[in-house]
C-alpha cells in the first residue's frame, strides 16, 4: 500500500473527529445527566452541556440501591443468558444442516426463513401471547426466552450458514476418510474454525434479550418481580415526573457490558459478519 | 460432494438438526402469520371482540350442525380461531367475514381510487430519468466490456431532468394528493421514502469510514474504531429516548446550540419534514456501525494484489475504488442492504418513542412518520381495527416477501457450501 498524501490524511482524521463526536456526544450526555444533581436533562448553562461541573454520585445511589433495579438486571441477565445458549445451539445445529448437507427443499428453506422475517411483527404480538398462553407460557420467562431465541433465529442461521460455507469441506472429509462420523469432524473441525460466527451469533442472541422492551411489555405486563432492565427503565422514563438523573445512571448501566461484550468481541464481528459473503 | 449420509438416513440427520429450529418457528413465526390472516377475514374490531370461553349452551347447536367434524372444531380449533365457531347474529362476536375477503376489497378500494393512481403514475414519470440512468449506464459497461465509455455524466442528465419534470407535471400537487389519499397508500409511500432515504446514509457513512478504518497509516486505528462503533452497542430504546430529547424545541440540545449562534431552531419535532429528517438521523446514527463492520470484513478479504495489478495498469486511487473495491463488496454488502431494508421497513420502536407518528396532521389521517408499524400498532392497540388492519399486514407481507425474493436473485446467497 501506498502512503497516502497529507490531504487524505488529514481529510480522514477529519472524517473521524466528526464521527466519533456524532456518534459518543450522546453518551458523554447521558454521563452527564447521571452526575448531575437535581434529576434534569438539560441544563441551560453552555459548559455544563459539555463538561461535568458539579458531580454528584446519588443518582447511581439511588438506582442501584433504592431503586428496585438490580432484580430487573438479574431478570435480565437470566432472559438474555439463556436466549444466547438457545441461540447459539439452535442456529449452529440448523445452519450445519443447511450448509452441510444437499437435501430437496434445502433452498426453499433457506428463502421461506427469511420470508418468516418479512412479517411486521408488531402484529404478531397477540398472536404469540395467544400460543403462549395455550402452551402455559404467558407472562413465564421462558415464553420470553423462547420467543427472543426464534426472533433471532434467522438472521443467525443465516449467518452462521454463511461462515460454515467459506470453511472448506475438504477438512471435515479428510477426517471422514481417517474413520470420523460427519457430525463428528463436523464438531472437531468446523466449529472451532467457526469461532468468529458463533461469537457474533452469542452476541446477537444477548443482544435480542437484553435490549428488547415491546414483547417483554406485552408478555410481562403486571408482574413487576419479573421486569426487565428496558421495561423498568422505560416505566422510569414513562412517569409523569421521571427523576431524568437516575434513567440516565441506569441507562448508563444498562448499556455497559454490551459495550464491553461489543469491544471484546469486535475483531471477531469484523470476521463473523459474513452475510453469505465473499470469504474464503 | 456433500456429507457421506444418503438416503433416508440423510434426511433423518437433516430433520434432527432442523427439528428445534423448525419446531420454535413453527410456534412463534408461522403461527402469528396463519392467525392474522385469519383475523384479517374477520370483523374483529372495538364492536366484535373474541369470546376465549365458548358459551357451553352453543356446543350442542353447533355439534348437531356440524355432525362430523363438530367435536374437532369445537374442542381444538374454536378455542384459537373462534371466528369459524360463531354465529354472525350475535351481537359483539367476532366472525369470519362474508365474503372472506371484504376487508382485503376495502383496503385495495383505497389504493386504488383513482386519483391518487394519476398521482403515483406522475411522481413515477418524474423520477423516471434517474432510473433510465441507471439501466442505460448498466448496459452502456456490460455491452462495452472490458472497457466502456464513460457514464457518470448519465446521472447529472438525469437528475436534471428529474428537476425539469418536478416543475413540469407539478410534482408538489402530485404529492399532495397522495398525502390526502387513503391511510394505506400513504403509509406505504412513507414508509419506502423512509427506507430510501435511510439505506443510502447507512452505506455512504459506513463505506467512508470503513475506508478510513482499514488504512494502515492511521494512527490509533483500534481506539477509533472502538469509538466508532458504541452507537450500535446501546439499547435502541435508550438511544431514542436521547435523541429524543436532543430535538425538543426549547430544552432540546440541538436548539440550543443554534441559539448560541444567534439562530432560532426550528421545532423539530412538529414539523411534518424535519420529523421525518430527525427520524431518519436518528437511524443513521443507530444503523451505521453494522454497515461498517460488514464492509470493513469484507475490505480485509479482497486481496492486495488486485490493487496492486490496478496500479501497474495505471489506475487512479478513484479509479481504483470505483472499479476494484465497489464490485467486490457487493457481494458482502448486497445481503445486509436487504436485511437492513426490513428491518427499517418495519421499524418500530424507536420511532415510536421519538415521534409516536406524529406529528398529526388531521384528525384520523395518519402522522407524518407514521410507518407501517407504528400504524398497525395503533390501529391494533389503540383504536382495536383488529380486522382491516390484519388484511393490511398480509399485503405488507405479501409486499416484501416479493421484494426479498427478488433481492436475493441479486446475491445468490443461498447456495451451499459444496456447490
Amino acid at each position: 500500500m501506498r502512503e497516502p498524501s497529507p490531504q487524505l490524511k488529514i481529510l480522514s482524521y477529519a472524517i473521524l473527529i466528526v464521527a466519533a463526536v456524532f456518534a459518543l456526544y450522546p453518551i458523554w450526555f447521558t454521563f452527564l445527566a447521571s452526575i448531575r444533581p437535581g434529576g434534569r436533562l438539560f441544563t441551560l448553562d453552555l459548559a455544563g452541556m459539555f463538561v461535568p461541573k458539579v458531580v454528584t454520585w446519588e443518582n447511581f445511589q439511588q438506582i442501584l440501591f433504592v431503586k428496585p433495579f438490580p432484580i430487573w438486571v438479574r431478570n435480565s441477565l437470566f432472559i438474555a443468558g439463556l436466549t444466547t445458549i438457545a441461540c447459539v445451539s439452535l442456529a449452529t445445529s440448523g445452519a450445519f444442516a443447511f450448509s452441510r448437507f444437499q437435501f430437496v427443499g434445502r433452498e426453499s428453506g433457506l428463502i421461506l426463513l427469511l420470508a418468516l422475517q418479512a412479517f411486521p411483527g408488531v402484529l404478531a404480538l397477540v398472536p404469540i401471547a395467544l400460543i403462549l398462553q395455550r402452551l402455559g407460557l404467558y407472562g413465564t420467562r421462558w415464553g420470553l426466552i423462547l420467543a427472543y431465541t426464534t426472533g433471532t433465529l434467522v438472521f443467525t442461521t443465516w449467518n452462521l450458514k454463511g461462515y460454515f460455507d467459506t470453511i472448506p469441506i475438504d477438512l471435515e472429509e479428510a477426517a471422514m476418510i481417517d474413520g470420523a462420523g460427519p457430525i463428528q469432524s463436523f464438531v472437531r473441525i468446523a466449529l472451532p474454525l467457526a469461532r468468529p460466527a458463533l461469537a457474533t451469533t452469542a452476541l446477537f442472541g444477548f443482544m435480542s434479550g437484553w435490549t428488547e422492551y415491546v414483547m417483554a411489555q406485552v408478555l410481562l405486563a403486571g408482574q413487576a418481580q419479573k421486569y426487565t432492565a428496558p421495561i423498568g427503565l422505560a416505566q422510569m422514563a414513562s412517569d409523569l415526573s421521571t427523576p431524568w438523573g437516575q434513567y440516565a445512571a441506569g441507562a448508563l448501566l444498562v448499556s455497559v457490558p454490551v459495550v464491553i461484550l461489543f469491544l471484546w468481541l469486535q475483531r471477531y464481528l469484523e470476521a463473523g459478519l459474513t452475510m453469505g459473503g465473499v470469504k474464503g | 460432494m456433500g456429507v457421506t449420509y444418503r438416503g433416508w438416513r440423510k434426511y433423518l440427520a437433516v430433520l434432527a438438526f432442523l427439528a428445534p429450529t423448525l419446531i420454535s418457528l413453527i410456534i412463534l413465526s408461522l403461527f402469528p402469520i396463519v392467525y392474522n390472516v385469519y383475523i384479517s377475514m374477520t370483523n374483529r374490531n372495538t364492536f366484535h371482540y373474541p369470546v376465549y370461553d365458548m358459551p357451553q349452551e352453543d356446543r350442542a347447536a353447533f355439534i348437531e350442525e356440524h355432525p362430523v367434524t363438530g367435536p374437532f372444531l369445537w374442542n381444538v380449533v374454536c378455542p384459537i380461531f373462534s371466528g369459524f365457531c360463531c354465529d354472525p347474529d350475535q351481537p359483539g362476536r367476532f366472525c369470519v367475514e362474508e365474503p372472506f375477503y371484504a376487508n382485503y376489497a376495502e383496503l385495495l378500494q383505497d389504493f386504488f381510487a383513482p386519483e391518487a393512481l394519476r398521482a403515483l403514475g406522475r411522481l413515477l414519470l418524474i423520477i423516471a430519468p434517474l432510473i433510465g440512468a441507471y439501466v442505460s449506464s448498466n448496459q452502456v459497461k456490460e455491452r462495452f466490456r472490458p472497457s466502456p465509455p464513460p457514464t457518470w455524466w448519465y446521472w447529472p442528465v438525469g437528475a436534471s431532468l428529474v428537476i425539469g419534470l418536478w416543475f413540469l407535471l407539478n410534482g408538489g400537487g402530485a404529492y399532495q394528493t397522495l398525502n390526502n389519499a387513503g391511510s394505506f397508500f400513504i403509509v406505504m409511500f412513507r414508509t419506502v421514502l423512509y427506507v430510501i432515504a435511510c439505506i443510502p446514509l447507512f452505506f455512504l457513512l459506513g463505506f467512508a469510514l470503513a475506508l478510513v478504518l482499514n488504512s494502515e497509516f492511521l494512527v490509533g486505528r483500534a481506539l477509533w474504531r472502538v469509538l466508532i462503533i458504541i452507537p450500535w452497542a446501546v439499547p435502541s430504546y435508550i438511544s431514542a429516548l436521547i435523541w429524543q430529547f436532543f430535538f425538543r424545541t426549547e430544552q432540546g440540545t440541538i436548539n440550543q446550540l443554534l441559539r448560541l449562534i444567534g439562530l432560532e431552531g426550528p421545532r423539530w419535532l412538529l414539523n411534518p419534514t424535519l420529523a421525518f429528517i430527525s427520524v431518519v438521523i436518528v437511524n443513521v446514527w443507530m444503523s451505521y456501525p453494522f454497515f461498517m463492520v460488514t464492509i470493513i470484513g469484507a475490505l480485509q478479504s479482497i486481496p492486495q494484489a488486485l490493487y496492486e495489478a490496478a496500479e501497474v495498469d495505471g489506475a487512479s486511487p478513484w479509479q481504483q475504488l470505483l472499479n476494484v473495491t465497489l464490485p467486490l463488496l457487493r457481494p458482502a454488502v448486497m445481503p445486509a442492504v436487504v436485511l437492513s431494508s426490513i428491518t427499517t421497513f418495519q421499524m418500530f420502536n424507536t420511532v415510536w418513542l421519538i415521534t409516536e407518528g406524529g406529528p398529526e396532521r388531521g384528525a384520523g389521517k395518519p402522522g407524518a412518520t407514521e410507518f407501517v408499524m407504528i400504524h398497525a400498532y395503533k390501529e391494533v392497540f389503540q383504536k382495536q381495527n383488529d380486522g382491516l388492519i390484519g388484511a393490511f399486514a398480509v399485503v405488507v407481507f405479501i409486499i416484501l416477501f416479493a421484494a426479498t425474493l427478488y433481492s436475493l436473485r441479486l446475491t445468490r446467497i443461498t447456495k451451499g457450501a459444496y456447490e
